[in-house]
């Protein structure tokens, strides 16, 4: 077998804003990562893909980003997708100024 | 400076309608997603790590001041207030909706602009020594030049579809300061024994993961053939560049696996069949162009006020000392407005910086403004006597930071605080340099030095071509910085080499002030610049200034 | 937080079944849902009956034997696999196989001698396999296939869904499986064996292109062996492995039309293919209608263009542009008779297809029903604002 699963969120950017955005459990788009889907079964990822996928009237470039369980709800593995959930590091002038609770 | 004619002016408002078209296309699902890419590419519309980027096209980085204040008026009205000028003299935005994009296209065409192919594999923007038409070393402005390869390159319908993006420049002047050997066509303006002008061709430079010098493959091609032959040259390319491997497909690799020799045979065969094509009219259109870039008409006034200022005010003449360039004209100069604020993002500018830049060029600059690749602005035509209120209202608008060309006048890509294809950050890195020497009060003393930083391998920072390149890389999940020393983009093109191992984030500023403080120590004179102690004394030194336990445990084991 | 609220609503609820029912990958359970659920819609199973078919046929067997199996003859297989194929659909139960074949005047038209495979294995493929599938396909939503990660190089990122051209489901309930689980499944539960695997083919295919496969090599190095080519196009999605000179296989969003041509689009609109199965490949003695591939070297027509009335430029993908460069150096070169774009050419291409000396695009039924005629006529005036002929001037 090849590596165990890592736990996941389906991510994308908006089609019309281009804003970063995740799958909720209740199928919605939500700028905020905490609200994501949190998948630990890959078969359940990649069926979750595909629902994300199929909805390139709404969204682009879907992918699973891997996340670790944090108090609040999932919190980025990968140093990429802390920039995705907050903003540009330079100075604060995107998501980090738009949701104040991150 | 060119002006649209009828004709541009109705091309570029087509395109404007097509690309709504597109967009709604999209919306609607006629295109997909894989269909819309390339042609939003070529109209310049990125999506990137947080948002949609229109990269915008300022041709052989010449603006005019109302050109500036459209600029200004788009990023207020449909971005975030703020622009940020590239390292190929483009300028983009960072936060446009895709519905707003058709909007700020038509607000460019209003000026005479467009996005038109600063993306996609295809010619891009040309781009050419932001001194051109001012300095003291030129054999002739390249710009006409420039102007009629981007009317030829604009919507070639053979070469919409290349194997990879394929990049321009050139050069009137023999000191090279559009670094034409690394893109992939490099045209040096020069004349023949004759007195006849003409280019001496390079092809095949790049950065990237592959970075290599173009080498020459003509001495003097005469100016009435430029286009059959540029067009030679991208019609073995489009058949012979490999399409399996993006990481293989650009020029510069057909050239190395073909050999220079190969490529100019195919070229000549071509080049034969394509001359016959033109009729004469391109060098009809080319004179037309040429009259328009005609020097302006350059005040004779007294110069007084400006030994006067500099006698007077230390800072000043600080700044003129770092920022001004010799022009052609004694009593003009060239200045160069840095837009690297110590701690500030290297090449972003504010809607109201842009319009002071515009006012000043208006004023003082005979309405011309160039875009350097080292993300800087120049006016590039201002009588010294009016330097002194230049530099005030420079001042006044926090631009008159006096680095060029010094350790904190980086050249910074974009890096992982927006783009997605970044490894690593670049601008964080940049913007801690640039604080730490300005707090080091060293950096007049340490004199010219070009830091360069990409975030991942494309290069996009230049980081082969500075005396210290800074390469991010991304290892194991945390970012990683390697060095390289000694690269040059001038016109002794060299490739820095890489010094060792990387540096965590955290350790990068650290090393880099170690290898600069080395240099200090290391000189054998004031004059001596890094690259020349770099040149005489060879790497040792400064890799033992870099990586000080191993340089220890040498001594030790001696 | 929603997801971390044990008593939320009935999607979380659903999610946290699926995730502790698949937590251990199952390939039954991938199959099982792929079988029940309304998610996945109408299933069926693709099998061709071949070495190690055997282990999802009888899964399915043992969920619900209902479940149709389509099984692919291309009427080139080994004896020993029809009579296999009897043998386990009987021995499981299986009471929906439906044997699947290309058309009779498919065949007729386009292989009669049946020896197409030995010029053109991937035209012998679509002909064979991949329209005949597609076509089977149609009615169904999802379907399951044997393939794993193990096999080559081209599979190893394999995964259990897979989104296919954003028209069906493809299942791989097995694409974890190394060679031992499935040599283990077979033993464990008795299955009977491929006669042909004894005898040194561990992958089976049609008999003309299955050779026997040293011990140590990839078990589908027999599989078109010292050929370029790895999968048989069933495993790509429709549209960007058509290479020979087949109609494009009907899509399965028109199930009604039998069999669909492709488009012809000029200045004037959308007309029917007037030539269809006329082209020949370039070096064809005497010729007259020539199909060229992107790499096609055009000088090598020098000479020989005299009495060509048409040449057709094939484009794989619309992304790739040398077609443009070929069509033009043909028009510097003196070619005056008809030229043809043919393949992945779309809308906002037509007028570059036509400055580069095209005078038509042949497309497929089903890139003209997503981009009708308006779409290309928007294109259609490709004189104006034509940059590079005034910079050549009328001359």
């Amino acid at each position: 077998m090849s590596k165990p699963f890592t736990p996941k969120v389906v991510t994308a950017n908006a089609l019309v804003e281009g804003d970063v955005i995740y799958l909720t459990a209740d199928d919605r788009w939500s700028r905020a990562l905490h609200e994501a889907e949190v998948i630990e079964d890959e078969a359940h990822a990649q069926l979750r893909l595909l629902d994300a996928e199929r909805q390139a009237h709404a969204v682009v470039g879907a992918y699973l980003a891997e996340v670790r369980p944090g108090p609040n709800g999932p919190e980025p593995a990968h140093f990429r997708e802390a920039f995705r959930a907050r903003g540009p590091s330079n100075y604060p002038h995107g998501k980090q100024t738009e949701l104040s609770d991150v | 400076m060119y002006s649209y004619t009828d004709f541009d002016r109705a091309y570029v408002r087509e395109r404007v309608a097509q690309f709504r078209a597109q967009v709604e296309r999209r919306l609607d699902g006629s295109l997909s997603e894989e269909e819309f890419r390339p042609l939003r590419l070529m109209n310049g519309l990125y999506l990137q790590l947080h948002a949609y980027m229109l990269r915008v096209a300022i041709p052989y980085g010449t603006l005019s001041s109302r050109q500036m204040r459209q600029l200004a008026m788009i990023a207020e009205r449909w971005d975030k207030g703020y622009g940020h000028f590239t390292t190929r003299q483009n300028i983009q935005f960072n936060w446009p909706t895709l519905r707003d994009v058709p909007d700020i296209l038509e607000a460019l065409a209003d000026v005479g602009m467009h996005a038109i192919q600063t993306s996609g594999n295809t010619v891009r923007n040309v781009t050419a020594d932001h001194f051109a038409g001012a300095s003291a070393d030129e054999v002739a402005d390249p710009r006409p030049y420039a102007e009629l390869l981007r009317q030829w390159s604009t919507d070639h319908p053979e070469f919409q579809f290349l194997p990879r993006k394929f990049k321009i420049g050139v050069t009137g002047a023999p000191n090279d300061r559009a670094v034409i050997r690394s893109h992939d066509i490099g045209l040096e303006l020069r004349r023949d024994d004759a007195g006849a002008l003409g280019f001496r061709v390079y092809v095949g430079g790049g950065l990237g993961r592959t970075p290599m010098v173009a080498q020459e493959l003509a001495a003097f091609i005469p100016e009435r053939d430029l286009l059959p032959y540029v067009e030679a040259i991208l019609s073995v390319y489009n058949l012979l560049g490999r399409r399996d491997n993006k990481y293989k497909a650009r020029l510069k690799i057909a050239v190395h696996e073909h050999g220079i020799a190969t490529i100019r045979a195919l070229v000549d065969e071509a080049f034969a069949e394509r001359r016959a094509q033109f009729s004469g009219d391109d060098h009809d259109l080319l004179e037309n162009i040429k009259a328009q870039f005609a020097r302006p008409e350059l005040a004779r006034t007294d110069c007084a006020p400006y030994w006067k200022a500099r006698r007077a005010d230390p800072v000043f003449r600080a700044w003129a000392d770092t920022n001004l360039a010799a022009h052609a004209d004694p009593d003009h100069a060239i200045v160069t407005i840095s837009l690297k604020p110590h701690g500030a993002t290297p090449g972003d500018a504010t809607a109201d910086q842009m319009r002071v830049m515009a006012d000043l060029a208006q004023r003082y600059g005979h309405d011309e403004l160039r875009i350097s690749h080292e993300q800087n602005v120049i006016v590039p035509h201002v009588h010294r006597a009016d330097l002194p209120a230049v530099h005030d209202a420079l001042k006044a608008a926090g631009l008159a930071t006096a680095n060029v060309g010094l350790v904190s006048d980086i050249i910074a890509c974009p890096g992982m605080d927006y783009c997605s294809l970044a490894t690593a950050r670049s601008i964080p890195v940049a913007q801690q340099i640039a604080t730490r020497f300005d707090a080091l009060k060293l950096e007049h003393e340490i004199g010219s030095l070009k830091i360069k930083i990409s975030g991942c391998i494309n290069a996009c920072g230049h980081h082969h071509v500075g005396h210290i390149g800074i390469l991010g890389l991304d290892r194991a999940g945390v970012e990683n910085y390697q060095i390289t020393l000694g690269g040059d983009g001038t016109e002794d093109t060299v490739i820095g080499k890489r010094a060792g191992p990387g540096f965590s984030a955290d350790e990068i500023v650290p090393a880099v002030e170690r290898l600069v403080l080395s240099y200090l120590d290391l000189r054998d004179s004031p004059d001596e610049t890094f690259l020349q102690a770099f040149r005489r004394l060879g790497e040792a030194p400064f890799k033992d200034a870099l990586y000080p336990e191993q340089a220890r445990g040498r001594r030790d084991a001696a | 937080m929603r997801h971390e609220t044990p008593t939320a609503g009935p999607v979380a609820a659903r999610v946290a079944a699926l995730n502790a029912r698949y937590r251990n990958h199952a390939a039954i359970a991938v199959l099982r849902r792929a079988i029940s659920d309304p998610e996945v819609g109408r299933v069926a199973l693709v099998s061709s009956f071949g070495a190690e078919s055997v282990v999802l046929l009888h899964m399915i067997s043992v969920i619900d034997r209902a479940t149709p199996v389509l099984f692919i003859d291309t009427q080139m297989l080994f004896a020993e696999t029809l009579a296999y194929q009897t043998e386990v659909a009987a021995s499981l139960g299986l009471s929906d196989v439906r044997t699947i074949r290309a058309r009779p005047e498919a065949l007729a038209a386009h292989d009669p001698d049946r020896l197409l495979h030995k010029t053109d294995t991937d035209a012998c493929c679509a002909l064979r396999k991949t329209e005949p599938l597609e076509r089977a396909l149609a009615p169904f939503d999802a379907w399951i296939t044997g393939r794993k990660r193990f096999q080559g190089q081209t599979r190893s990122r394999l995964d259990f869904f897979e989104n296919e051209g954003d028209q069906r489901i493809k299942v791989n309930p097995l694409a974890h499986w190394r060679p031992d689980d499935v040599q283990e499944y077979m033993v464990n539960n008795r299955l009977p064996r491929h006669p042909l695997v004894a005898r040194g083919y561990p992958s089976i295919g049609c008999a003309p292109c299955t050779s026997r496969v040293a011990p140590g090599e990839d078990p589908r190095a027999g599989r078109w062996r010292g050929q370029d080519k790895d999968e048989c196009g069933i495993h790509f999605v429709d549209g960007k492995m058509v290479r020979g000179p087949l109609p494009p296989t009907p899509s399965a969003t028109d199930r009604n039309e039998e069999h669909q041509m492709n488009v012809i689009v000029t200045d004037t609109g959308f007309a029917a293919d007037d030539l269809s199965g006329a082209f020949q490949p370039a070096d064809t003695p005497g010729a007259t209608a020539l199909d060229l591939g992107p790499e096609a070297d055009v000088t090598a027509l020098a000479g020989r263009l005299d009495g060509v009335e048409i040449i057709r430029i094939a484009f794989p993908a619309f992304s790739d542009g040398r077609g443009f460069t070929l069509a033009r150096r043909l028009r510097m070169m003196g070619y005056g008779g008809r030229l043809r774009a043919a393949g992945h050419v779309i809308a906002d291409q037509y007028a570059m297809a036509r400055r580069t000396g095209f005078d038509e695009v042949e497309i497929s039924a089903d890139l003209a029903r997503r981009q009708p005629w308006e779409q290309w006529q928007a294109r259609a005036d490709w004189r104006a604002h034509d940059y590079q002929a005034r910079l050549r001037g009328a001359g």
